[in-house]
């Protein structure tokens, strides 16, 4: 009993010792114009380097989450120039990285949707091939519980029929950016939802027919059920198709090919 | 509005907290806050005997408690007659010193809830349970999402909400009418703003209490619409003799515009977002898109339509995207 009382204690000076550390490392910080309570640990954790607040990082979210398991997100980094990647979290969520995108030749650009567990700040990180991180976010009013409720598709008896099950528009946007939009069924699980073990899609990659890669998503178990995901590859007069490959946690693959037209359609 | 899903056996809500609290609060809290918080209703004579009682055209706020409704009571030879309870334990008794103090002295004889919104029922409360009646479905749904309803009502608007419970009916409606005091009332059993949506007519004023199936100036909701069964049940009360029209939110409406607007609304959100989701645009973009200028005017208007995208944009999506094969 005295043993673990003391161990309680060493625990709690361990923490503020963690705790002024990454205070005094933090002094270079920009303050956070959402006045979160994560941001000098968030920070440290997913954005090392040099960090700006920048408007440029447009993230679109709706002020309150009407569904706190499909809350949608639009990060549009089109106005900068050379990014290398793109870092989404969720300050307040139990597993706060959503996901991240590698645009290797892609628009600074991605649709998608999230589950919030409470209301909580989206946070996104723009990172350009200078190493600086261009940060900026919005918050989102929100109800309890979406990333420890069990996905819809456990009331299913045949959700596992349906798993990779995809549907997908493709069309050229402009003359050389087509816009991807895709929806691939998956539960998604966080591992948080009682006696239901984390199982989720962790990565998709786009890629032309001669194996260039186009986008690289690696994602979280925060992503939404059945993820719907928006990407604008770039695409050149050659490109007639995307090819895409997704694997989940239990090293399930699926790949699939959609064709890009050769005239413009928007 | 899907909270309900979340909630789990044995945890405490903050609804449970707080009704525990109202049995206790007279005892500690003193008099600072007791007067604070007042439903400020007033009754609208809109036909011999019929009584609004208006909500302001807003969504649910921390400053209206959630008082955004159109209820209505009707004197009868032997009583009142209500239609809808409004959205909190508090609002009904407001509700009912509004009618004790229009209609000296008569009963309530029944209570009709149109649907199973939050704002539609949640004042039952106050009322005889076996009064209060509505279509055996309405009382499945009430049953079923009553409690995360409740839920959701306390983070919106908060304190307004103390010492509120959702009540089910206690008698399912059947046939198409029924006398009621010494007054006869059409009873309409249609769907499409929710799976079940009453419409009641007096059959001596000829007053038709629409329900949440018309809006008037004051934007639709849409969680649990139907957009195509909705469009139905409209051409359908469109056709129902009538004086004048109240609907479940918005103005009194002699005219029928209230049908014609909801029915121009509804239209357009279906088309618009049909059009959006089949072009692959994410929802963030759908909801930039422009609400036209003949929307512009309508309350809440930005609100809602960014509310019902993330309503109905699941489904438009699953019907629009194709499917691909993958291997």
């Amino acid at each position: 009993m005295i043993n673990r009382t003391i161990k309680r204690i060493i625990a709690a000076a361990a923490l503020v010792i963690i705790s002024q550390v990454s205070t005094a490392g933090a002094s270079s910080l920009p303050q956070d114009p959402l006045n979160s309570v994560m941001w000098e640990n968030l920070a440290g954790r997913f954005f090392p380097g040099e960090i700006v607040i920048d408007q440029r990082v447009r993230v679109s979210a709706p002020h309150d989450a009407e569904d706190q398991m499909q809350v949608p997100i639009t990060i549009d980094a089109t106005d900068l120039d050379n990014v290398v990647e793109i870092v989404a979290i969720a300050d307040l969520n139990p597993i706060p990285h959503i996901l991240t995108l590698h645009p290797t030749r892609a628009q600074a650009f991605i649709g998608f949707r999230v589950k919030l567990e409470q209301a909580s700040p989206i946070r996104v990180g723009v990172k350009t091939s200078d190493g600086v991180w261009h940060v900026n976010g919005v918050i989102v009013n929100a109800a309890g519980g979406g990333c420890t409720a069990p996905a819809l598709a456990h009331g299913l008896d045949n959700w596992y029929k349906t798993l990779g099950q995809t549907r997908a528009i493709t069309r050229r946007e402009t003359a050389d950016a087509a816009r991807l939009s895709l929806r691939m069924r998956h539960p998604m699980d966080t591992g948080l939802a009682p006696g239901i073990p984390v199982f989720y899609l962790n990565t998709i990659e786009v890629t032309s027919p001669n194996g260039d890669e186009l986008a690289k998503i690696e994602m979280f178990e925060p992503v939404s059920e059945n993820p719907t995901l928006t990407l604008k590859p770039l695409v050149n007069d050659n490109i007639s198709e995307l090819l895409v490959y997704a694997r989940d946690t239990e090293a399930n693959e699926f790949r699939f090919s959609l064709p890009v037209s050769d005239t413009i359609d928007n | 509005m899907k909270n309900n899903r979340n909630r789990r056996a044995g945890s405490y809500s903050r609804r449970h907290v707080l009704q525990l609290l109202a049995g206790t609060a007279c005892a500690c809290c003193g008099s600072v806050h007791a007067n604070k918080l007042a439903y400020d209703l007033t009754a609208t004579e809109i036909a011999s005997g019929t009584w609004a009682v208006h909500g302001r055209s807003e969504y649910f706020t921390l400053e209206n408690g959630g008082n955004i409704v159109n209820v209505a009571f009707i004197e009868v030879p032997d009583g009142v007659v209500v239609v809808d309870s409004g959205p909190s334990r508090r609002y009904g008794e407001a509700l009912l010193q509004l009618i004790e103090k229009t209609v000296p002295g008569k009963p309530v004889l029944r209570v009709y809830n149109t649907h199973h919104h939050p704002d539609h029922f949640l004042g039952n409360q106050v009322f005889d349970r076996t009064v209060i009646a509505a279509p055996q479905q309405v009382i499945d749904n009430i049953l079923a999402e009553g409690d995360g309803f409740a839920d959701n009502m306390y983070r919106l608007v908060g304190d307004w909400m103390r010492g509120t419970a959702p009540i089910a009916p206690g008698l399912a409606l059947e046939g198409d009418s029924e006398e009621i005091g010494g007054r006869k009332f059409s009873l309409f059993y249609l769907s499409g703003h929710t799976s079940s949506d009453l419409v009641i007519r007096d059959d001596q004023t000829g007053v038709l209490f629409s329900g949440d199936l018309a809006f008037y100036n004051r934007a639709p909701t849409t969680p649990h619409a139907q957009i195509e069964v909705w469009q139905e049940s409209l051409q359908t009360i469109s056709a129902l003799d009538r004086e004048l029209i109240l609907p479940g939110h918005g103005l009194r409406d002699d005219s029928g515009a209230s049908i014609e607007q909801t029915a121009d609304y509804l239209d357009w959100l279906h088309r618009g977002l049909s059009e959006a989701a089949a072009s692959g645009l994410t929802m963030n973009e759908a909801m930039a898109l422009p609400v036209p200028a003949r929307f512009q005017s309508i309350d809440v208007v930005q609100t809602e339509y960014q509310r019902s995208v993330v309503h109905m944009y699941l489904t438009l999506e699953d019907d629009l995207m194709p499917l691909i094969d993958v291997k």
